[in-house]
């Protein structure tokens, strides 16, 4: 496994907090003194329950939503609004219905104003990494959940983000296929590399693919419990007695904020 | 995994030949479509030669001979195809204007609240408004011409382009709009990229709603005052008392704006190829 730390720091949060205010009155209070630090080219999983804030939290990163107090910095610079430096997958694919799978991945690249044939190269490029050939002209509806969600993996790499933000991309997906993508996800990163932060709500996902967990209470406001370092090499066994050590203590350290 | 245990998961329509047999002839859906029209028209011929309904009621045959007839002999100055010509031009005139309005207006109101708290409550106010409730009025301002039954068109027409271009923008999921923040675009491309095409389908079922109530619109303005038209036709059938030029001009609208009701649906289908197969139609 790469050590990590060593390149310096990407993301870094600041003391986040987070509260939902209509008409001058708290509606929801989201989260709550939120501090940590992504490393350049870390896979790091932001673990928690349902309702723990953790879709909110990425959003913030993402720039989508300002936090109410704190700051979150992005090599240094304070992050005011979204960004083709930050790509964003979505649990619910968010795929375009009326473009092909090359229409969505060129996306960014369109928006950002690169010619056709250039933007025709990155796509096909990003469509050859998940595995996607030949589905090209294929519209979203054409595909299943496994295949739509490489549509978003491959849109969002395509704008040659830094950074990956992936909100509980296989929550939507089968036990089987989602097994299937968390070792796509892994080989897709370590194909080009970028710094992932992952949400998810599965523990098992979670020791699975991260360099780094960061567990989240179970309860709003949302607050930071623990964190993991996975020293287990990739690829990595679910069956593995180190795996399944690390799995049981996340789940017992879990169990006590439940 | 390789590209074809990719392809397995794409679902295929399951393709079967058994042979044909009577019982897949009866069960054939086309085949009982047939049957329902035959069944239909036999029905109706023989309710009208037994006199059921008195003498007001013309058998088929009378029906298209009478078509036919008109086709050459002029009513009005104006043989069929002219009288046919006359209103569909009126509502494809009226529909026009009004879509080119509506449509846009639709979308503006959905995109910006101040367009929209301007617009909507007058737009509340007339929407309840049975379109045929204008006639008299129209005639009072644009006389018993043209301007009077193109202006019912509009009216009419209005409301549903209106309400679903409005709906339809209004109702984009807005995550739809976080994609294209995140990939780095501008609230252009926001409108552009997603708000136009996502409206598309509810914009078309609109254009559909509206083009029947243009076709009823029409038929209306018509047979109040006008001198051509198929709602002129079915008026100087009654007047005549001639059953089957009534029929005969009923049966000419349900064709006409089944045609251009299929025109929409073609439209549609050359600039969202994407939408018929989501709904598996």
């Amino acid at each position: 496994m790469e050590e990590c730390g060593r390149a310096g720091v990407k993301i870094s949060c600041e003391k986040l907090r987070k509260m939902f205010i209509q008409k001058g009155k708290i509606q929801v209070h989201v989260l709550e003194d939120i501090s940590f630090e992504v490393f350049h080219n870390e896979f790091v999983v932001i673990l928690g329950p349902g309702q723990s804030g953790k879709s909110t939290l990425l959003r913030i990163i993402a720039g989508l939503e300002r936090p109410t107090e704190g700051r979150v910095l992005l090599d240094g610079k304070e992050v005011k609004g979204p960004g083709p430096d930050r790509g964003l997958v979505f649990q619910s694919y968010m795929l375009f219905p009326w473009r092909t799978v090359m229409g969505n991945v060129e996306m960014g690249p369109k928006l950002r104003g690169i010619p056709k044939d250039e933007r025709r190269k990155v796509g096909a490029h990003y469509i050859n990494l998940v595995r996607l050939d030949g589905f090209e002209k294929h519209y979203p509806h054409q595909l299943s959940g496994g295949m739509k969600q490489r549509v978003g993996i491959a849109r969002a790499y395509a704008n040659n983000p830094d950074v990956m933000l992936l909100d509980e991309p296989f929550g939507q997906l089968d036990a089987q296929t989602r097994y299937f993508m968390e070792k796509e996800i892994i080989r897709i990163w370590e194909t080009e590399k970028r710094t992932v932060l992952f949400v998810t709500n599965n523990i098992d996902e979670a020791v699975y693919l991260g360099d780094r967990i960061i567990t989240l209470e179970g309860k709003l406001p949302g607050r930071m419990k623990s964190t993991y370092t996975v020293n287990l090499p990739r690829p990595r066994e679910h069956t593995d007695a180190a795996f399944l050590e690390l799995r049981e203590t996340i789940i017992e350290e879990s169990q006590l904020s439940l | 995994m390789s590209v074809s245990t990719l392809a397995d998961e794409i679902r295929r329509p399951v393709e079967e030949r058994a042979p044909i047999t009577l019982l897949r002839i009866l069960r054939n859906e086309y085949f009982l479509y047939a049957v329902s029209l035959v069944l239909f028209l036999y029905i109706w011929d023989w309710v009208a030669k037994a006199h059921i309904l008195g003498k007001s009621l013309a058998t088929p045959h009378q029906v298209v001979t009478e078509l036919a007839r008109l086709m050459t002999v002029k009513l009005a100055g104006k043989n069929l195809v002219g009288h046919i010509w006359d209103s569909t031009r009126r509502v494809l005139v009226g529909f026009t204007i009004a879509s080119v309005i509506a449509v846009p207006l639709g979308l503006l109101m959905a995109l910006n609240r101040y367009v929209n708290a301007i617009v909507k409550p007058v737009f509340d106010i007339f929407k309840p408004m049975p379109p045929i409730a204008w006639i008299s009025i129209a005639i009072l301002w644009f006389g018993i011409q043209e301007g009077s039954k193109v202006f019912i068109i509009v009216i009419g027409t209005f409301v549903p382009c209106l309400l679903n271009s409005y709906n339809g923008a209004r109702l984009i999921d807005p995550e739809l709009y976080d994609v294209v923040r995140v990939l780095g675009g501008h609230r252009r491309h926001e409108i552009v990229q997603v708000c136009f095409p996502a409206a598309f389908p509810a914009i078309f079922a609109g254009l559909q709603v509206s083009l029947s109530v243009g076709w009823t619109c029409v038929l209306a303005a018509e047979l109040v005052s006008s001198q051509s038209g198929l709602g002129w036709i079915i008026i100087q059938g009654m007047r005549l008392t001639k059953p089957e030029l009534v029929i005969g001009g009923m049966a000419i609208i349900a064709l006409v704006a089944w045609t251009t009701s299929l025109l929409v649906t073609g439209l549609e289908k050359l600039i969202c190829p994407w939408k018929r197969q989501i709904e598996g139609l």
